[in-house]
């Protein structure tokens, strides 16, 4: 157990090591772009270096750590014996932090500006994308790792039901896998030959598309922490049980399933696809909302359970009686808050119509932001208090200052986003390093992103406020801690259908969907038709406007 | 029990269920996107099946293209920077040209020099461009009052003459000094333009930055006439600039920025511009 919670802290550090840089660079970035006098303003191609390293951070280096950590951290504890395959583990986590280092100086070195979707035929520096690919790559061990875990348990416990923490978790496992797909194959195919001079020509739509079977998975892959921690660390935390097992098991399957064959989404402006093919992925996606509104109504079942066990009464007196001084429930309860904002900003993005109004706007970069950076960032927040105790033997030492991080956190992302929901309905064109507040139609959005700058800065402090939080746990007192505990259901599984305990059936109906939505739109370019273009390389070279208002 | 009872199993109902779900909406998924929403056109009649399956598929070869007429061509000029025509402005006479300009003076004033900021001043404009003006009066490629009636009965070397007469006038316009600081966005984009917006910087046509050719010098030219000029532009009422230049950056132009520009262009005395 030892060397789980070893493997664990070591991840989750990593994650975290990076996540405060990127969170300085978040904050430069939305004050260099707004109308206010910020330090380096006049450097668009400091701003496009900044944007790819703060992307890469948050969506490749905190979610994958976080979730390998997370993902080991609960094998060990669910499972109730030591992982298997530790070397292999270790040698996954230090293939994944030598391309975190590579892409992060080479993304320094302003060689390799092109933001963390790649958008070929933009081109760096091959050694951004040999970073990538490691970092990538290499949590593909942890994908094996999880899987085998499951598998060899099952072996030894012929019949059980595999705990729903860990069932999760290895749903998140095989997500990752198949969305990682598409992203390795731009680059081992696409990206790197072309760096590396291999090839002369980039076909930049076959990669656009390879990007979209990563690019949802990808979200629900940095989503799925969250969930578990709703359905198995929640319930516990409020002190009630869990509505459902069955529920948490088919939620986690309909994200397995209903994630991956919709990336298309990403790509409804783009000229090289049919209409059908964006419709039916369009459609598929609208299924996301199944799992989604299942989760919200079990959890709140769950936390009514333990509210009314709490002593409430009423209609919503078990609202008031939730301990919400507790950093897990509280985080919870301001992720779900986000989460319903965001989802619905979502479903505009995804509607085949609806997205043409909101396409590459601000607005996309706010529901995202309030999504991921605000639904799910928090509970990762929340999971860290609660793992940390557990890994280290050291208890929290400051949970009044943790409450104040996650109110700060929640107010923050609240006052960046729902500006820049605004801007964006307005027209702010994203990925744009300055804007000319004298143009009429720019100067109205000038005190709105003023105002989504004051939250970027909340955001920053309460991202140190959870580092210094960390810290005083990690230099405290040894005390002994209780083990991690997960919520019992109300009904706990004795047994169930081994479609709820295993894979195998739901891998294959991916495979199926994902050839039913994207075997023509991948496989046109092979025989119909070609996209190669020439490449247009990223350089260093300094762009600089003099004169700005 | 969970070998045998594997993926394809469909006597499990677990897998029955989840298979024939998948199915139905993949089925429900592709009669939408390939048959009912390429059928409904927003723009026209609805397509047959066939071609909305194509459509579906990002096929749009077999379909007929819009049906919309083809615009007219149109030429902005009839003028080219060629080495005939800068020999024909080169043997302007502007002895003969003082005479023709005789005809001018009601309009654009005493030795070109305007006097209203209807009518521009001519007086040490360049050659290059009071040719190049006359022509596409004559040729209709820009209209105003009198002033393609004027330019039909002039030769293509009555212009030359003309234009050359009107380069060698100065112009002594006597306007109250400028005040570069009431003009901050006239001088910022007259100077420097506007990058983001597209915006070239407008001295580096029309002076004090570099003069261009068939481009006037703009400064000490009537404020009014500068102003209306780029509201024309950026309207499409004057559309002989070569290569759709002032168009463009017209369009981008605030009333108020054209305002500014123009009266920092005419502010002043000429060349005063070029001091600061």
């Amino acid at each position: 157990m030892q060397q789980s919670n070893r493997l664990a802290q070591a991840h989750l550090w990593v994650a975290f090591g990076f996540f405060i840089p990127a969170m300085l660079l978040g904050a430069w970035q939305m004050w260099m772009r707004s109308p206010l006098p910020a330090p380096l303003h006049n450097h668009p191609d400091l701003y496009y270096a900044s944007v790819t390293m703060h992307g890469t951070i948050m969506a490749y280096v905190l979610t994958t750590f976080f979730a390998m950590g997370f993902g080991y951290a609960v094998a060990a504890t669910s499972l109730g014996r030591p992982i298997r395959g530790k070397t292999a583990a270790w040698i996954g986590f230090w293939i994944c932090l030598l391309g975190t280092l590579m892409a992060a100086v080479t993304v320094l070195s302003g060689k390799a500006s092109v933001l963390y979707t790649f958008y070929p035929p933009l081109l760096g520096s091959p050694w951004y994308y040999l970073g990538a690919l490691l970092l990538i790559g290499g949590s593909m061990i942890w994908v094996v790792l999880m899987s085998l875990n499951m598998i060899a348990w099952k072996r030894d416990n012929p019949g059980q039901p595999v705990p729903l923490a860990m069932f999760a978790t290895t749903a998140t496992a095989y997500l990752w896998a198949w969305a990682a797909t598409g992203v390795l194959l731009e680059l081992i195919c696409i990206l790197i030959p072309r760096a590396f001079g291999w090839t002369d020509l980039i076909d930049a739509a076959l990669g656009r598309t390879l990007f979209s079977v990563t690019l949802h998975g990808i979200v629900y892959f940095w989503l799925m922490p969250a969930y578990i921690a709703f359905y198995t660390l929640l319930p516990q935390a409020a002190g009630g049980r869990l509505y459902s097992d069955t529920m948490g098991r088919l939620t986690f399957i309909m994200f397995l399933v209903f994630s991956l064959p919709v990336g298309l989404h990403h790509l409804l402006a783009d000229p090289e696809h049919g209409s059908g093919f964006k419709f039916l992925q369009s459609f598929l996606t609208s299924l996301v909302v199944l799992p989604t509104l299942v989760t919200v109504f079990s959890i709140s079942a769950s936390l009514e359970i333990a509210g009314r066990h709490r002593g409430g009464r009423g209609l919503l007196g078990w609202v008031r009686a939730l301990p919400w001084d507790q950093p897990m429930v509280l985080a919870a309860g301001l992720s779900l808050v986000m989460l319903g904002l965001g989802g619905f900003g979502g479903i505009i993005n995804m509607s085949y119509a609806m997205n043409s109004m909101i396409h590459n706007t601000s607005w996309v970069t706010a529901h995202f932001h309030l999504i991921f950076g605000g639904a799910v960032v928090i509970m990762y927040f929340a999971i860290a208090y609660e793992l940390w105790p557990r890994i280290n033997g050291k208890p929290l030492r400051s949970p009044q200052l943790a409450r104040w991080q996650l109110w700060l956190w929640f107010w923050g992302m609240i006052i960046v986003t729902i500006p820049w929901h605004v801007t964006g309905l307005m027209g702010q064109p994203r990925r744009i390093a300055t804007f000319d507040y004298h143009i009429s139609t720019v100067a109205p959005m000038a005190p709105l992103v003023i105002v989504s700058v004051i939250g970027g800065f909340i955001l920053l402090l309460s991202a140190l406020l959870m580092l210094v939080i960390l810290l005083r746990s990690q230099i405290g007192e040894r005390t002994l801690a209780e083990p991690l505990r997960y919520a019992l259901a109300v009904n706990p599984p004795r047994q169930v259908p081994a479609p709820l305990n295993g894979f195998a059936m739901w891998n294959a109906i991916v495979a199926v969907l994902m050839l039913a939505a994207y075997g023509y739109p991948i496989g046109q370019f092979f025989f119909l038709k070609s996209h190669r273009v020439p490449a247009v390389e990223v350089t260093s070279q300094s762009v600089s406007t003099e004169l700005r208002r | 029990m969970t070998r045998s009872e594997g993926p394809f199993r469909t006597r499990n109902p677990w897998a029955r269920i989840a298979w024939w779900s998948i199915a139905a909406l993949i089925v429900v998924g592709w009669m939408l996107g390939f048959v009912v929403l390429g059928r409904e056109q927003q723009n026209g009649p609805p397509l047959s099946p066939w071609a909305s399956i194509c459509r579906g598929f990002g096929f749009t070869a077999d379909l007929a293209p819009a049906n919309e007429p083809q615009p007219p061509l149109r030429t902005p000029t009839r003028i080219a920077w060629t080495r005939e025509t800068f020999v024909q402005i080169a043997t302007g006479n502007a002895e003969r040209g003082e005479f023709i300009a005789i005809n001018c003076t009601a309009c654009h004033g005493d030795n070109g020099v305007s006097a209203s900021g209807l009518y521009p001043t001519l007086a040490s404009m360049k050659a290059d461009t009071i040719y190049k003006q006359l022509d596409d009066f004559r040729a209709g490629k820009r209209s105003w009052g009198a002033m393609n009636a004027i330019a039909q009965v002039l030769s293509p070397q009555d212009s030359a003459d003309v234009a050359a007469y009107f380069a060698t006038r100065s112009n002594k316009s006597e306007r109250p000094p400028l005040n570069a600081e009431q003009h901050v966005v006239g001088q910022r984009l007259v100077i420097h333009g506007d990058p983001a917006r597209g915006i070239a910087a407008c001295s580096a046509c029309h002076g004090p930055g570099g003069y261009k050719v068939g481009a006037p010098s703009l400064q000490g030219q009537q404020p009014d006439y500068i102003e209306r000029q780029l509201a024309a532009f950026a309207q499409g009422v004057r559309q002989n600039d070569i290569n759709e230049q002032m168009r463009t950056i017209a369009t981008q132009l605030e009333p108020e920025e054209m305002r500014d520009i123009a009266e920092y262009y005419g502010g002043g005395r000429p060349g005063q511009l070029a001091k600061q």
